[in-house]
């Protein structure tokens, strides 16, 4: 890797470890390799969003070209976010492609990522399913992504009545991730639901 | 009163000249919104050569400034790149940022770039800004 990533990247630890968001639990950086080039990056949900509670583990992938481009960020930990994909964490976010600058640093991104959490753009999606729930029925959206919170971030809300159409179609033999993908997708309607997946 | 042509920040077509029918086209775009979105989805060019040129050094003294690029200190009568936003950084951290794109890394304030597509886009933006303060002035002016 170019020097000057890897240099960056040793100072910008530095700076997130001594931060006071990390002091807050709010954001956290650990490093996978010993070349700086692949990290683990975790942020907590923002308080008074469907996200509290819950702890969102995120890939970060430094290119050689860091910090003039800017770095490779996706969810790992599943979320229902109208500008983070369902399916595979991919993120849309402008400051992750056109608006980087390069002072920028993994502090200024995992905050960012942290503020897309409580204010979503849902006329720029990632996910059009999501992003289309978030603009006619806000309710089921917050219910659908409090509940992912619970599942996959280990958010506190339970919500059994979620719970239970699950079951119902992991009885029937579905894979319980798909059966949550589907409900989620059909605002909860298991007879829709069961349609699609059986169709 | 300020004529068409000035208040537009048009030229009237000289002798012989044909119309850019193309720039009528960006403008129409652009009044109902349609380019907006795309222009601004795409990185903006690199920074004018000349003007990354002239970009002036200046000798750090004192301490405590870090580089917002490589964030190494800078050390005391180094010699550093200044922007026109007054913010300081490495040549060798500066310009290849510049060769990409046109704004600050701190603060993205814009230098001019050498293309005039982009140009012509940024002005006409800033026109119509100062049109809509223009209308707003003129609109206290009768009802306040």
């Amino acid at each position: 890797m170019a020097n000057i990533a890897a240099q960056r990247i040793r100072r910008e630890f530095k700076e997130v470890i001594k931060s006071e968001e990390v002091a807050k639990c709010a954001i956290k950086v650990e490093l996978l390799n010993d070349s700086y080039t692949e990290l683990k990056g975790e942020i907590t949900g923002p308080p008074d969003t469907a996200y509290e509670g819950g702890t969102f583990v995120l890939e970060i992938k430094v290119p050689e070209t860091y910090p003039f481009n800017p770095p490779k960020v996706r969810f790992i930990t599943k979320i229902w976010h109208p500008n983070i994909s369902s399916v595979t964490g991919a993120i849309c976010l402008d400051i992750l492609k056109d608006q980087w600058a390069a002072a920028m640093t993994l502090r200024t991104v995992l905050l960012s990522l942290q503020a897309l959490l409580s204010a979503a753009e849902p006329d720029d999606p990632q996910d059009a399913v999501v992003a289309k729930q978030f603009k006619e029925n806000i309710e089921m959206f917050q219910m659908t992504a409090r509940h992912w919170t619970n599942v996959y971030a280990g958010g506190p809300h339970v919500n059994k009545e979620c719970d239970d159409k699950i079951k119902r179609l992991v009885d029937m033999g579905v894979e319980e991730h798909q059966a949550r993908v589907a409900l989620s997708s059909y605002n909860w309607d298991i007879e829709r639901a069961t349609e699609q997946l059986f169709s | 009163m300020a004529d068409y042509f000035q208040e537009m920040g048009w030229q009237p077509l000289s002798e012989g000249q044909a119309p850019n029918h193309l720039l009528h086209f960006a403008r129409l775009f652009r009044d109902y919104n349609i380019f907006d979105e795309s222009l601004t989805q795409s990185l903006a060019p690199p920074a004018s050569k000349s003007v990354v040129e002239n970009l002036p050094s200046i000798t750090i003294n004192g301490q405590g400034v870090k580089c917002p690029v490589c964030l190494k200190e800078h050390s005391e009568g180094e010699t550093v790149k200044k922007m026109p936003c007054n913010h300081t950084f490495h040549a060798e951290c500066i310009l290849p940022w510049l060769a990409k794109t046109n704004s600050c890394p701190l603060c993205r304030f814009e230098l001019a770039t050498d293309d005039e597509d982009y140009e012509a886009f940024r002005k006409e933006k800033i026109r119509a800004k100062a049109r809509e303060a223009d209308i707003e002035i003129l609109h206290n002016s009768m009802f306040s």
